[in-house]
C-alpha cells in the first residue's frame, strides 16, 4: 500500500466515519459482539453474504499476536476454495472431489473427528469440471448438512450422527453439468446450481425438498419464459421488456446449448423474500454463434424461493464476449448513493465494474471500475447498458483482439467473494490485475465436451501487480485503500466488528489487517496457496479463532503448469508470467486454525 | 488457456524427430510368443484371460498430412478444451510432456482416446473413428517435448 493511498484511508476515517455507521445497518438490524452466536453456519456467515463477524476479541491492537493452534490434512490435493462451517462446537469440512465431509469435536483436544462422511463419487466428474475439482462448501440448517458432489449429487447428512439422509441426482455429466457450488437453504428450501459454462449446458437453478430431497421445482437461466418460471404478472425487470426474452436474445436458438451456469454465491432477503444469484457466462466463448443480449447469462436474477417465480433480472454484460461470468456474490447492505441509503445489492463483476442496485426493483444505483478497464468505457445508468469501445469486442471473424481488460479470469473471480463491514460501511475484495488478448474460432458443440474456442493469453495489468486486497466504498464508488500482491488474488474475505481483515494469498501467506488503514498486522505462511474464505467463530473456551483452508487449486493452479507434484505423467511448462508462484507453493489441503 | 504456439513449428520438429528417433514398440524380444492381446478397461476376458490379437501399431506414424489431421481434429473434438492449446495441459494432464498417465505405445494412446480413461476422459472412438484417431495419436507423437522436463530450477 503506497503512503499516498494511506493518508487518503486516514482522510476518510477522519471525515465518514459517523456518517457511515450510521448508513451501515445490515438488513438484519444492528449487532454487536454480544449478539453474534458466535458461530458461521451458513457459507457466507448470513443471508445477506456479508462475511462479516460481530465477534470483537481479534482487534487492530492484538490481532499481531494471531498464531496457528491447529492444523488438519484433508487428504485431497485438489482446490480448497469454500470455507468450513462452525455450529454447537463442531466444524464441519468439505473437501474437494472427492467430497469428503469431516466434522471435528472443537470440545476436545486436539479436536479430533467425530466422524468423516465419504460419499461415493464418481471421478469422471473432475474431467467435467472446467477448472479443477473444487467445492465452494456446505450450509447447516436444522441439524443437517446440505452441500453438493461433484458429480451432480446434492447430499443431506445428520449434523450429529454424519448418517446421510438423503441423495438426489441434480445434474447431468452426460450434458457437462458439475456442481461446485455451496447450496443455500431458505425455509424448507434447499437451492443449488449447476457448473458448465464451458460445456454449452441449459443452466437451472433449482430447489430440494429439504426433508426428503425431493426436486420442487427448476427454473432455466435462459431460453422461453415457461422454462424460467417467468410469469408476466410478477416478472418486473427493470430495464428491458417483453415475452421470452431468454429466447429472443438469441439467434438460432442457441440459448439451448448456452450455458449461463450458477456456480458462485446465493443471498437471501427474508424481508423481500426474494433469492439473489448472479449467472455465468454464454457458451460458447465465440460469440458470432449466438447473437443478441443473451438474455439472462452474466445478470443476476431474484426469484421467490417458495415456487422458484423470476421476479426481476438485470444483465451486467450484454451479449458477453469476453467470459465475464457474474457468479460472483450479491452482498446485500445499505450504501449511501448520492447521500441517500438505500438498500442495495452490491456486487463485483468479473468485468471489472463494481455495481449497486436497488434490490427491491433491480434498478443501477452506481456502477464503477474497480480494477483497469476497457472494454467498456462506462455503464448508463439510464438503460442500465454497458457504453462499449467498439475495438474491443471479439469474435471468430475478428481474429485476434488485442489488450482487453480485464482478462477472462475477471477483475475479480467470483470464487474470492467480498467481505461488508457494515461498521465501516466498506467492502473488502480480492482482485485480479490482468488484461488480455481473446482469439475466437468457431466452437463444435459435442454434448459433454468443452464448448469455448478460444486462444485468450494474459498481459499481466498496469502497476507491476499481478493481484490486491482492496478496500472499497461501494456507495462512492471509491477505492479506500489497496495491498498490492505479487500474484493474483483468489482467496475470499473475513471482515470482523474488531476491524481486522482477513485473507491468504496465493503463494500461501493468510494475513490479517487493519480493516481501516489497509496495515498489515500478522502473517504466517500456511503451506500451500489460499483460494479458500476464512470465517471466524467462538471457541468452547470462548475465544474468537479464525480458520481458513489451504490448497492452491483453481484457474491459477491449472495455469501455472507447475504447482503440482503427484503426478509423474503431468509436467508441465510454467506460465512466463507467474514462473515464481510453484517457488512458493504446491498442492495440498490443510484446515488451518488462529487464535491469539 | 495458455497460449498456443504454431503448430506449424512443431510439425517441423516432428519430423527431424521421426526420423531420428527409434521407435520402441517393435517388440523385439516377444517374437517366440503369442501376439499380445489388446485389452482396455471395460473388456470382459473370456476365463480371465486376454484373446490374442495383432499388435496394434500407428499406421500414419510420422505421416505430416496426418498430424495436421490430427492438430485440426485435436480442436475440433474439443479435446484442446481440456488438455490445452497444443496439448499443454489443462484440467487433463499435459500430452506434449512426453510422459503418460495410460502409456505412450502407440496402441495405448489410442486405447486412451477410443474407450475414454477414468476421470473424464471420453470415449471418442464413436464419434472420431479410427483413422481420426490414428491422426490425432500422429498429432500428439509429433509434439516435442521440453529439453528439460524433470527438473524446474528456480535460481537464476
Amino acid at each position: 500500500m503506497t503512503n499516498v493511498v494511506r493518508s487518503l484511508a486516514v482522510l476518510l476515517l477522519s471525515t465518514c466515519l459517523p456518517t457511515a455507521s450510521i448508513a451501515a445497518a445490515p438488513p438484519t438490524g444492528s449487532r454487536s459482539s454480544a449478539q453474534d452466536d458466535g458461530q458461521w453456519s451458513m457459507p457466507a456467515k448470513d443471508y445477506a453474504a456479508t462475511r462479516y463477524s460481530a465477534l470483537t476479541q481479534i482487534t487492530r491492537t492484538n490481532a499481531r499476536s494471531l498464531h496457528p493452534v491447529w492444523t488438519f490434512s484433508t487428504g485431497v490435493l485438489g482446490g480448497h476454495e469454500g470455507q468450513p462451517l462452525v455450529v454447537d462446537n463442531t466444524m464441519y469440512v468439505v473437501t474437494p472431489w472427492p467430497n469428503v465431509l469431516y466434522a471435528f469435536d472443537l470440545g476436545k483436544e486436539g479436536y479430533p473427528l467425530r466422524w468423516k462422511y465419504r460419499p461415493a463419487v464418481s471421478p469422471n466428474a473432475i474431467g467435467i469440471a472446467c477448472c479443477d475439482s473444487v467445492n465452494r462448501g456446505a450450509f447447516y440448517s436444522e441439524g443437517r448438512i446440505f452441500y453438493n458432489l461433484l458429480d451432480g449429487h446434492t447430499v443431506a447428512v445428520d449434523a450429529k450422527s454424519g448418517r446421510e439422509l438423503w441423495k438426489t441426482e441434480v445434474a447431468d455429466n452426460a450434458a457437462g453439468e458439475t456442481v461446485t457450488m455451496a447450496p443455500l437453504v431458505v425455509k424448507d428450501r434447499v437451492i443449488v446450481g449447476a457448473s458448465g459454462g464451458e460445456f454449452g449446458i441449459y443452466g437451472w437453478l433449482k430447489a430440494l425438498d429439504a426433508a426428503s430431497g425431493k426436486i420442487v421445482w427448476t427454473a432455466r437461466n435462459i431460453g422461453p419464459d415457461a422454462g424460467m418460471l417467468i410469469h408476466p404478472d410478477t416478472f418486473k425487470p427493470p430495464y428491458a421488456q417483453g415475452a421470452d426474452q431468454g429466447a429472443a436474445s438469441w439467434a438460432n436458438d442457441a440459448w439451448k446449448t448456452g450455458g449461463a451456469p450458477v456456480w458462485g454465491w446465493l443471498s437471501y432477503d427474508p424481508e423481500l423474500d426474494l433469492v439473489y444469484y448472479g449467472t455465468g457466462n454464454p457458451s460458447p466463448y465465440n460469440s458470432e454463434q449466438r447473437v443478441g443480449d443473451n438474455k439472462w447469462s452474466n445478470s443476476v436474477l431474484a426469484r421467490r424461493p417458495a415456487d422458484g417465480a423470476l421476479i426481476w433480472a438485470y444483465q451486467f454484460t450484454p451479449h458477453d464476449n469476453w467470459d465475464y461470468d457474474s457468479t460472483g456474490a450479491m452482498v446485500l447492505a445499505e450504501v449511501k448513493v448520492e447521500g441517500r441509503a438505500v438498500k442495495a445489492l452490491v456486487h463485483f463483476d468479473k468485468n471489472g465494474f463494481q455495481y449497486a442496485l436497488d434490490r427491491a426493483t433491480g434498478k443501477l444505483l452506481n456502477a464503477t471500475p474497480f480494477v483497469p478497464v476497457n472494454w467498456a468505457t462506462s455503464v448508463d445508468l439510464h438503460s442500465g447498458k454497458p457504453v462499449l469501445d467498439p475495438t474491443r469486442q471479439t469474435g471468430a471473424s475478428k481474429g485476434n483482439v488485442h489488450n482487453i481488460c480485464p482478462s477472462l479470469e475477471g477483475g475479480v473471480s467470483p470464487a474470492s467473494p467480498p467481505a461488508y463491514s457494515p461498521h465501516l460501511g466498506w467492502f473488502f475484495t480480492s482482485t485480479n490485475n490482468f488484461c488480455m488478448d481473446y482469439a475466437a474460432t468457431r466452437a463444435t458443440y459435442l454434448k459433454g465436451t468443452p464448448y469455448m474456442s478460444v486462444n485468450s493469453p494474459y498481459i499481466a495489468g498496469p502497476g507491476g501487480h499481478l493481484g490486491a486486497l482492496v478496500a472499497w466504498d461501494a456507495g462512492a464508488g471509491k477505492k479506500v485503500w489497496q495491498i498490492d500482491e505479487p500474484f493474483p488474488s483468489w482467496s475470499g474475505v473475513l471482515a470482523t466488528a474488531g476491524d481486522v481483515v482477513f485473507y491468504g494469498t496465493l503463494d500461501g501467506w493468510f494475513k490479517s489487517v487493519d480493516a481501516t488503514t489497509g496495515k498489515v498486522l500478522s502473517k504466517f505462511k500456511v503451506g500451500s496457496g489460499v483460494v479458500g474464505n476464512p470465517i471466524t467463530f467462538r471457541g468452547a473456551d470462548g475465544k474468537q479463532y479464525v480458520a481458513v483452508f489451504a490448497g492452491v487449486g483453481g484457474d491459477w493452479a491449472l495455469l501455472s503448469g507447475d504447482m503440482r507434484s503427484d503426478d509423474p505423467a503431468d509436467v508441465r511448462v510454467p506460465l512466463e508470467m507467474m514462473k515464481q508462484i510453484a517457488r512458493h507453493t504446491s498442492q495440498g489441503g490443510m484446515v488451518w486454525m488462529f487464535g491469539l | 488457456m495458455s497460449a498456443t504456439p504454431n503448430w506449424a513449428i512443431r510439425l517441423a520438429t516432428c519430423c527431424v524427430l521421426v526420423t531420428s528417433c527409434a521407435r520402441h514398440d517393435a517388440a523385439p524380444t516377444a517374437a517366440a510368443s503369442a501376439p499380445p492381446g489388446i485389452q482396455y478397461e471395460a473388456h470382459v476376458q473370456a476365463g480371465g484371460r486376454p484373446s490374442t490379437g495383432a499388435e496394434l501399431n500407428n499406421p500414419l506414424h510420422g505421416n505430416p498430412a496426418a498430424a495436421r489431421d490430427g492438430a485440426a481434429l485435436f480442436v475440433a473434438m474439443n479435446c484442446d478444451g481440456c488438455h490445452g492449446g497444443d496439448g499443454s495441459g489443462w484440467v487433463g494432464p499435459s500430452l506434449a510432456d512426453g510422459r503418460w498417465r495410460y502409456g505412450g505405445a502407440d496402441a495405448e494412446v489410442f486405447s486412451s482416446i477410443y474407450f475414454g480413461r477414468p476421470k473424464g476422459m471420453p470415449a471418442f472412438g464413436g464419434t472420431v473413428g479410427t483413422t481420426g484417431i490414428w491422426s490425432i495419436v500422429t498429432y500428439l507423437q509429433s509434439l516435442a517435448p521440453p529439453a528439460n522436463v524433470a527438473t524446474e530450477s528456480f535460481e537464476d
